[in-house]
C-alpha cells in the first residue's frame, strides 16, 4: 500500500467498518430473517423460503399501509411545496420586518415532531371541535382523527404545518438569488404577474424546487412520529404508515420475520424511486 | 411600485403567522391554566399563572434527568459528528480519483435513500447483542447514520478548497493528519456550523431511534419521556402541556438567540 | 489539533462516566418491575416505596410505558427482559410463556396463596400445564352507570339485552347521552365485543376455531349486529373521544352509562372523587340466568427466566401478596384480589360481587385471539363502515393468515 495514502485509509476505514456493522449488516440480516418464521425471540425457527413474501402480497393490511403512505407522501409533498413557495414569495416581497416573519415561519422546524403531534392531537379533539359546534360546521364539530375516511387529512395538516418551515427557507434563499433587474425588464415588456412567475421566477428557482420535492417526499415516506402521536394508525388501520406497520407488527404481533420481508419489499420500492429520481435530476441538470 | 411596502402581501403574511403561532399560543396558555380555567375560557389568557403545573411536571417526569440525557446525547453526537465525519469526507474528497475512495463515497451517500424502518428490526437485535441499548450506543448510532448526508455535504465543500494550501504544508513536512486538523478543519468552520445545527436539531428531537434502542427509563430522552407519560398526561392536559413546553423550550431558547445564524446555516447546507 | 484532542478526551470521559453511573448506587440489588397499567402506576409506586423502605437489600424500580405490550416485546427481542413483569393474561402472555421466557413457578409456594380458579385460567390462556405467572388481581368488564341519573330518570338496572336498549332509549329521550363511547382508542371498541362474544358463543369457540371446524362468519353474526346496535346510543363524536376523555366526561355526569372495566374507576374518581358510580354486567341475551360477568386476570406477576435476581423478585411478589398489601392495591384500583379472604368493599362494584361469588363469570374473549390479528383495529374499523359481512370475513382471513405464519 502506498505510504502516502496510509493516513487516508486510517481516516476512513474505522468509519466504513462502523457503517457496515450498523447499516449494511442489519440490512443483510433483515433479508436473512425474511426467509424464516422467527418471531424475534425464542430459540428455534425454520426456513420457509418465500412464504413470507407470498403472504405479503395477499395481506390487505400491507397493501393498505403502502396506499396510505404513498397517498400521504404525495399530498404532503405537493401542499408543502405550494405553501412554502407562496410564503417565500411573500417574504421576498417588499414587506416590513422581514427577518422577524422569516424567524416565525421557520420556528416549527426546530420543534419535536412527536410533541407537535401531541399538541395537535389535543387541538383536534378539544379545540377545533368547539369551533365546529359554535359555527355550526358539521365536519369540524367531530374529531377528524376519529373518522376512517378523513383522519389522514388531520395528519397531513400537522405534517404540512411543520414541513413548510424548512422548504420556505430554501425557496427564500433561491428567490434572493434572482436579480431585480430581470423583473424590471419584464415590467417594461408589460408581462403580468402570472407570466412573470412562470417565465422568470420558476425557471430560476428550479434547482430549489427539485431539492424541496425530494426532501419533502423522503421525509413523508418515513412518517412515524406523527402517527404515534395522533392516531396510532387508527381508526382501524386507516392511517397506518409502512414504518408504523413494521414497528407494531414486527414487535407486537410476533411477526418479526414477516415484517422483515415487508422491509425488504419497502427497500426495493424506495431504491427504485430513488434511482428514477436521480436519473431524472441528472437529466434536468444537464439541460440547465 | 416595488419600492413601497406591499400591504396586501404584508397582511397575508401576518395572517399566516397567526396560523403558525396559534398552536404555540395554546400550548403556553394551557400550560399555565388549571382544568377549571379551561372550562370557563379555553382560548383566553390565564387569569392567574399556575406555575405549579411546571413544578408538578418536573417532579413527575424527572425532567432534569431527561434534559440531562438529551443534552448529553445531543452534545456528544454533535462533537463526534463534526470531528469524525469531516475527517472521513476529507480523505474521500482528496482521493476521488482513486477507485476505492470513489466507491466509498457512493457507498456512504447511497444510504441516504435507505429508510430507517428497513433496518429497525435487526438493529434492535444487533445493538442488544453489543450492549449498546444505552445513551452511548445511541450517540454512536446517530454519529454513524449522519455519515451518509454529511459525507455528501462535506465532500462538496472540501472540493472547493484549493489543494495548494495543503501542498505547501506538506512541503514543510506536516503530516496528513496535521494538515487536516490545522489547515482544513479551521477552513471548514462555516460548513461545520451548518452540519452541527442540523445534527443538533435532528438528534435532540429524534424519537424512533431512542424508542427502540433505550431500555432503561433513567436513560430516556425528552421526547421519549413525553411518550411514556401519555397514560398519566391524558387525565391532566395542563400538566401535559407544561411538560411539552419544557421539553421544547431549550431549542426555542437557542433559536431565539441564534435564529439568524441557524437559518443561514441551514440555507447554506441545502444550497451546497 | 490540541482543541480537538481535548474535546475528544472530555467526551470520552463523559461517556465512560455515564455508562458507569447508570450501573449501581448504594449497593442495593436493583429489581426492575415492568407493568402495563397506567392507572396503577401510583398504587404500585406506593407499595414499592413501602417495600423499599422495609428492608435495605433490594430496590424495586417500576417501569410503566404506554403501549406496554409492544415495548415489552421489543425488550424481549433485545434479550433485555425485566426482572418482574406485571401484565394481563392476554395472548401476548401466552406467546411469551410458550417461548419460555418466564420462570417456571409450578411448584412455587407463592402459588399456594392465590385462588386455584385463576391459576387454571392462566393455564388455559397460555395453553400450557406449566404455570409461569402468579395471578394477582382480577377485573370485571361491564356497564358503569351514573346512579344519580338513573334515580332522576327512574331507571332500573337492566337484566336483559332488550331492557338494556330500552334503558338507553329512555336516557336518550330524556336528552342524556346513554353510553359515552370512547372509540378513538381502538382497544375500547373491544369491551362490548368481549361481553357479547364470551357470553353468546363461549370460549370453546376459539378452541374449535383453532381446529378449523367453525368460522366467525358462521357464528358471530349476532355478536356483530348487537355491537352495532349499541352505536345508536352514543354521542356526537364517538370516534373522536378516547378513554381519558370518557373517564373525565362520565365523572362529570355527561352520560348515563359507560361501557367500561372496573379498572377505570380510580381514573374517574381522580376527575371527580364523588362520582356516583354503579356497575352491572352487560346483558347480552334475554335470559338473566345465563348472563355471565366478564372477568379476567387483570395483572399476573411473572419472573424472567434470565433474571439474575429471581430470589429478590420472589420476595417482592410475596410482599405484594400479603393480604394487607393486596387489599390496598385492589381498593385503590377497584379490582378483585386473588388472595383468599381479601374482599372488595367498594360500593361501586357491590352489584358484581354475587356474580363472582356464584362463579357466574367468563373470561375475556380477546385473550384467546392472537395479537397479530389486531382485533382492536378490526373492530374499530367495522364500527365505522358498518359492514358486518366484511368484518366477519376480515376476522376469518386475519385469523387464518396469522395461523398460517405461526
Amino acid at each position: 500500500m502506498n505510504k502516502r495514502l496510509m493516513p487516508y485509509y486510517l481516516m476512513t476505514v474505522p468509519a466504513v467498518i462502523l457503517f457496515f456493522v450498523f447499516l449494511t449488516l442489519p440490512a443483510l440480516q433483515g433479508v436473512y430473517y425474511s426467509f424464516t418464521n422467527w418471531n424475534g425471540f425464542g430459540d428455534n425457527f425454520d426456513f420457509i423460503g418465500f412464504k413470507n413474501y407470498a403472504n405479503l402480497f395477499k395481506d390487505s393490511n400491507v397493501g393498505n399501509a403502502y396506499w396510505f403512505t404513498f397517498k400521504f407522501a404525495v399530498v404532503v409533498t405537493i401542499l408543502i411545496n405550494i405553501f412554502s413557495l407562496l410564503i417565500a414569495m411573500g417574504l421576498n416581497a417588499k414587506i416590513k420586518a422581514r427577518n422577524f416573519f422569516r424567524g416565525i415561519y421557520f420556528l416549527p422546524n426546530i420543534l419535536s415532531v412527536l410533541i407537535v403531534g401531541y399538541i395537535f392531537n389535543y387541538l383536534f379533539s378539544n379545540v377545533f371541535t368547539i369551533w365546529g359546534q359554535n359555527l355550526g360546521i358539521e365536519w369540524l364539530s367531530t374529531n377528524i382523527l376519529g373518522s376512517e375516511q378523513h383522519a389522514w387529512i388531520g395528519i397531513v395538516v400537522v405534517a404540512v404545518w411543520q414541513g413548510i418551515a424548512y422548504n420556505t427557507i430554501l425557496y427564500l434563499a433561491g428567490l434572493q438569488t434572482i436579480p431585480h433587474t430581470l423583473y424590471e425588464a419584464s415590467n417594461l415588456d408589460g408581462a403580468n404577474r402570472w407570466q412573470e412567475f412562470w417565465r422568470i421566477t420558476f425557471p430560476l428557482i428550479a434547482p430549489f424546487f427539485t431539492i424541496n420535492m425530494v426532501l419533502a417526499m423522503k421525509n413523508s415516506l418515513m412518517v412515524f412520529d406523527q402517527i404515534v402521536a395522533l392516531t396510532n394508525g387508527g381508526p382501524g388501520r386507516a392511517t397506518q404508515s409502512i414504518s408504523h406497520l413494521i414497528y407494531t407488527g414486527g414487535f407486537e404481533g410476533g411477526e418479526f420475520a414477516y415484517q422483515s420481508a415487508n422491509s425488504v419489499i419497502y427497500f426495493i420500492l424506495i431504491a427504485t424511486i430513488s434511482i428514477v429520481q436521480i436519473r431524472f435530476l441528472q437529466r434536468r441538470e444537464g439541460e440547465m | 411600485m416595488r419600492t413601497k411596502t406591499n400591504w396586501t402581501v404584508m397582511i397575508l403574511i401576518t395572517l399566516g403567522t397567526i396560523l403558525i403561532l396559534f398552536p404555540l399560543y395554546m400550548t403556553i396558555t394551557i400550560a399555565l391554566k388549571t382544568p377549571e380555567d379551561m372550562l370557563t375560557s379555553l382560548f383566553g389568557l390565564p387569569k392567574e399563572l399556575h406555575f405549579e403545573n411546571f413544578t408538578n411536571a418536573i417532579r413527575m417526569t424527572n425532567f432534569f434527568n431527561a434534559l440531562g440525557n438529551s443534552t448529553m446525547v445531543t452534545t456528544a453526537t454533535v462533537v463526534l459528528t463534526l470531528l469524525s465525519n469531516s475527517l472521513v469526507a476529507y480523505a474521500i474528497a482528496r482521493n476521488m480519483n482513486r477507485r476505492f475512495f470513489k466507491g466509498l463515497y457512493f457507498y456512504f451517500i447511497s444510504a441516504m435513500f435507505i429508510p430507517f424502518p428497513i433496518i429497525m428490526l435487526p438493529l434492535v437485535k444487533l445493538t442488544a447483542g453489543l450492549h449498546m441499548t444505552n445513551l452511548v450506543g445511541l450517540t454512536i448510532l446517530h454519529t454513524v447514520y449522519a455519515l451518509a448526508f454529511n459525507v455528501f455535504v462535506y465532500v462538496g465543500y472540501i472540493k472547493s478548497i484549493p489543494v495548494a494550501l495543503e501542498e505547501a504544508a506538506r512541503v514543510d513536512g506536516t503530516s496528513t493528519w496535521g494538515t487536516f486538523w490545522r489547515i482544513i478543519f479551521p477552513i471548514m468552520a462555516p460548513i461545520n456550523a451548518t452540519v452541527g445545527i442540523l445534527i443538533c436539531l435532528s438528534t435532540y428531537n429524534d424519537f424512533l431511534l431512542p424508542l427502540i434502542i433505550i431500555s432503561d427509563t433513567n436513560s430516556y430522552t425528552l421526547p421519549l419521556v413525553q411518550y411514556i407519560f401519555q397514560g398519566q398526561f391524558n387525565t391532566d392536559f395542563n400538566l401535559a402541556f407544561a411538560s411539552y413546553l419544557m421539553a421544547m423550550l431549550p431549542m426555542i431558547i437557542i433559536y431565539l438567540f441564534a435564529q439568524k445564524w441557524i437559518i443561514n446555516g441551514i440555507t447554506q447546507g441545502a444550497v451546497k | 489539533m490540541k482543541l480537538g484532542k481535548y474535546i475528544a478526551a472530555c467526551l470520552l470521559t463523559v461517556l465512560v462516566l455515564t455508562a458507569c453511573g447508570a450501573k449501581e448506587e448504594s449497593g442495593r440489588v436493583q429489581v426492575e418491575f415492568f407493568q402495563n397499567k397506567p392507572e396503577a402506576k401510583g398504587s404500585f409506586d406506593a407499595l414499592i416505596e413501602k417495600f423499599n423502605s422495609s428492608q435495605s437489600e433490594i430496590k424495586v424500580v417500576q417501569v410503566n410505558p404506554p403501549d406496554a405490550e409492544t415495548v415489552l416485546k421489543t425488550r424481549v427481542v433485545k434479550n433485555d427482559i425485566p426482572d418482574i413483569i406485571g401484565m394481563g393474561a392476554t395472548d401476548t402472555y401466552s406467546l411469551l410463556a410458550q417461548s419460555g421466557i418466564f420462570m417456571n413457578l409450578t411448584d412455587n409456594p407463592l402459588l399456594n396463596q392465590v385462588d386455584e380458579t385463576y391459576v387454571q385460567m392462566l393455564k388455559d390462556v397460555a395453553g400450557m400445564d406449566e404455570v409461569t405467572g402468579i395471578p394477582y388481581s382480577t377485573n370485571a368488564n361491564g356497564v358503569m352507570y351514573n346512579t344519580e341519573i338513573f334515580k332522576e330518570l327512574g331507571l332500573s338496572v337492566p337484566k336483559t339485552w332488550d331492557e338494556l336498549l330500552a334503558t338507553a332509549q329512555k336516557a336518550k329521550d330524556a336528552g342524556k347521552i346513554p353510553f359515552y363511547l370512547t372509540y378513538k382508542d381502538d382497544w375500547q371498541t373491544v369491551l362490548p365485543f368481549n361481553a357479547l362474544a364470551s357470553n353468546l358463543e363461549g370460549i370453546e369457540f376459539y378452541m374449535e376455531r383453532r381446529e378449523g371446524t367453525v368460522t366467525f362468519a358462521d357464528k358471530y353474526q349476532e355478536i356483530a349486529e348487537k355491537q352495532l346496535a349499541l352505536m345508536d346510543y352514543g354521542h356526537g363524536d364517538n370516534f373522536g373521544k378516547n378513554y381519558a376523555d370518557g373517564n373525565r366526561e362520565f365523572a362529570r355526569g355527561e352520560s348515563a352509562m359507560y361501557i367500561q372495566g372496573t379498572w377505570a374507576i380510580p381514573e374517574i374518581r381522580k376527575a371527580n372523587p364523588d362520582a356516583p358510580i354503579g356497575f352491572f354486567p352487560l346483558p347480552t341475551g334475554n335470559n338473566p340466568e345465563e348472563n355471565k360477568l366478564i372477568s379476567g386476570v387483570d395483572t399476573l406477576l411473572a419472573i424472567s427466566e434470565d433474571s439474575k435476581h429471581k430470589e429478590e423478585a420472589q420476595q417482592f411478589i410475596q410482599f405484594l401478596l400479603e393480604p394487607e398489601n393486596s387489599k390496598q392495591y385492589i381498593t385503590e384500583q377497584t379490582l378483585f384480589s386473588t388472595v383468599e379472604g381479601v374482599t372488595q368493599d367498594d360500593p361501586a362494584v357491590a352489584e358484581l360481587l354475587p356474580y363472582l361469588e356464584r362463579g357466574q363469570v367468563i373470561d375475556f374473549a380477546d385473550h384467546y385471539i392472537p395479537a397479530a390479528v389486531q382485533l382492536n383495529s378490526v373492530i374499530q374499523s367495522f364500527l365505522q363502515n358498518r359492514d358486518i359481512d366484511g368484518y366477519l370475513k376480515k376476522l376469518d382471513t386475519e385469523w387464518d393468515k396469522v395461523a398460517d405464519r405461526r
